[in-house]
């Protein structure tokens, strides 16, 4: 028991180190070997534990909450770079453990840039972008600053005139633009909302002089302040990102396997891989940038935390709660 | 430090001025009933009443500064007067007034506070737990774990209880910027209610553990008849009910953090600390199941430090430079 108290705190102590040097480098001095040694006495003091301790196998709740911690452990190693290293050594199992995949609109790829390395590898499939897409929310607020310094706030809504005080007159949204282009008609210019790809996100506003003049100016999200010498006023507006959205498809052996909207939060399994939305391209929006991760002992850890949370939840609560429903039941019956 | 003039801080500072009013008036009936008990014991009564009752008594119905307050006082005092009760008798239903006063007071807070996080969760459009004005907000409706604490645990601490419903809004009221925003994608997922919801839960259970364990520390036992267990054995049952939420809270955001960026472990402050407040109370279970209650204040200690770890996991991770990492969207 002292010895596991001693393991214990001493693992507080490092994760606080650790948490003082930051993620890349606390990931590089979990991985060291003196610290795969205190692991591995970690995981052989949990099972040594449950041969000692006849304690913990006879209360289900101690044996679940400790053999889940064996698996939890026990995965995480097996997945580790290390981890790897012995598979490919022993079993002759070479899996990509993380890395990245490129991919443009329209190609497949297979190629996948090792994490921390200038090294390729290739996934037994490809993967197909489709399309990548970026969805926004609806712009909360139309930002207004005066020549001469004041500033308004006035929410995105069309149709609804804000006054700006005595001397700005008012404002009005006429129109909201995903991709404006001016087009001519009968001579003259006329903004539409051009649906072939491309993006140019704007808004139509209408200013109304305090004398009763009306001008017409267009707000563009990506050149924001843009205004004409003559302009009262600097407009600018900007949208938050709600998703990033890869259309992907699984090609094995020239066939489409599977199809996937891979967004954050929801990922692509296939064969053995997880793959993760990572990035894009910012400028023209052609490429899609993927997280490719080998599930290698993921799903025991996974076990380990049913094991910890079914054994944590009986015996801390569980057990007590049928304990005092079959005490009141007693009670009653005598 | 902001003063937050908008219906989301109108409510706040009124929730806040509730669970004072709640703490202020347990505080008489604590009051009440330590001057009740020596009164037992004296045998000089009346000169007592002049000395003990009316000094600190009258003081803190003035402190509390309501009209409401001074006036249930004199009514009192004048039905005592009218029925010609006995001192005790007289101490006795006053204490209980207070009592009820303050459970009452106590409730139009959470009540409040259950508004004012409503109102937010309108006003921003989804679920408010995701920086840390909104989850002070949440924190600050403490009441029903107060009540499952006092009914099924047999720990009190209600007063204590409303003064930490207090301190949390505080932050709220006149720290964090409260300007809505947008959930950003990692955000958008079915497993940042639950996450955030069972670890601010564990972070309640177990701020009530410590001041269970600091009344330990300090001595402070429950009055006789209260039906209410000895501080250790009362932190010690607290946090048998916090530690599975907060086993549960770092397993789903493990989980989570596979879903959302690839890793279900990925080495960052916020989850390093959450670890090492995890590991304490792992230390905790142990050094218990080794001694029992044989050190009681080494008990504590395991405790109040698992608390120290849990607020520097909550606020120094993502208030100070020194932790930049993935979880910074929470300030």
């Amino acid at each position: 028991m002292w010895l596991a108290l001693v393991l214990i705190i001493l693992l507080a102590v490092l994760s606080i180190y650790g948490a003082f040097i930051g993620a890349e480098r606390a990931e590089r001095f979990f991985n060291q070997p003196p610290l795969a040694v205190f692991w591995t006495a970690f995981l052989i003091l949990l099972i040594a534990g449950l041969a000692a301790f006849g304690r913990l196998v006879r209360v289900p709740g101690l044996l679940l909450i400790h053999a889940g911690c064996i698996l939890i452990l026990a995965g995480g190693m097996w997945g580790s770079r290390a981890g790897n290293n012995i598979q490919k050594r022993l079993f002759g199992i070479d899996k990509i453990r993380k890395g990245r995949m490129a991919i443009y609109e329209g190609r497949s790829e297979n190629h996948v840039l090792l994490d921390g390395t200038r090294m390729q590898k290739e996934l037994p499939f490809s993967l197909k972008l489709k399309d990548f897409r970026l969805e926004y929310y609806k712009p909360t607020y139309l930002l207004i600053q005066a020549r001469q310094g004041q500033r308004w706030k006035v929410p995105v809504e069309a149709g609804k005139e804000f006054p700006l005080g005595r001397d700005g007159g008012a404002i009005r949204i006429v129109k909201e633009y995903e991709n404006l282009k001016i087009g001519m008609e009968e001579g003259k210019s006329v903004p539409f909302d051009d649906p072939s790809p491309g993006s140019n996100p704007a808004l139509e506003v209408q200013i109304t002089e305090p004398g009763g003049q009306t001008s017409t100016q267009y707000v563009f999200e990506k050149f924001p302040g843009h205004s004409h010498v003559q302009n009262k006023f600097f407009l600018s507006y900007h949208r938050v990102i709600s998703d990033y959205v890869s259309e992907l498809q699984i090609i094995e052996d020239d066939k489409v396997v599977a199809e996937k909207d891979l967004e954050v939060n929801h990922p692509l399994h296939y064969g053995g891989y997880h793959f993760y939305q990572s990035s894009y391209d910012d400028k023209a929006g052609q490429y899609t940038v993927l997280q490719v991760v080998s599930d290698t002992g993921l799903y025991v850890v996974y076990a380990g935390y049913w094991l910890l949370c079914l054994g944590v939840i009986w015996h801390m609560w569980l057990r007590h709660l049928f304990k005092r429903v079959r005490g009141k039941k007693q009670a009653n019956g005598n | 430090m902001e003063i937050k003039q908008t219906t989301q801080g109108v409510l706040i500072y009124i929730t806040m001025t509730f669970y004072l009013r709640a703490f202020f008036v347990s505080l008489l009936a604590w009051l009440i009933a330590v001057i009740r008990r020596r009164l037992l014991g004296s045998q000089q009564k009346s000169i007592f009443i002049l000395k003990g009752l009316l000094g600190p008594v009258v003081c803190l119905i003035l402190v509390l500064g309501s009209p409401f307050f001074i006036i249930v006082s004199l009514l009192t005092g004048l039905i005592a007067l009218i029925q010609r009760w006995p001192v005790d008798r007289f101490l006795a239903q006053f204490e209980r007034i207070m009592v009820w006063l303050g459970h009452g007071l106590y409730l139009v807070g959470f009540v409040l506070a259950v508004v004012s996080w409503g109102y937010r969760w309108y006003d921003v459009g989804h679920v408010p737990l995701q920086n840390l004005f909104e989850v002070f907000l949440f924190l600050g409706m403490i009441y029903p774990v107060s009540l499952f604490c006092r009914r099924f645990l047999r720990v009190g601490g209600f007063a204590a209880d409303m003064l930490i419903g207090a301190i949390v809004l505080f932050p709220a009221g006149f720290v964090f910027h409260a300007e809505p925003q947008r959930l950003p994608p990692a955000l958008q997922s079915w497993l940042f209610t639950p996450h955030v919801a069972v670890y601010m839960f564990s972070y309640i259970f177990i701020a009530k553990a410590t001041f269970q364990a600091i009344c330990q520390l300090a001595g402070k036992n429950p009055k006789p008849g209260e039906n209410l267990l000895p501080p250790e054995q009362a932190a010690y049952r607290i946090v048998c009910v916090g530690f599975p939420l907060l086993t549960l809270g770092l397993i789903l955001g493990s989980y989570w953090g596979k879903l959302a960026w690839g890793d279900y472990w990925g080495w960052d402050p916020k989850e390093l600390w959450s670890l090492v407040s995890w590991l304490v109370f792992v230390g905790y279970f142990h050094h218990r199941y080794m001694f029992g209650r044989k050190y009681p204040k080494l008990n504590s200690l395991w405790i109040i430090t698992g608390m120290a770890a849990i607020i520097i996991t909550l606020l120094w991770v993502n208030l100070s430079r020194l932790f930049p990492g993935l979880h910074s969207y929470a300030t």
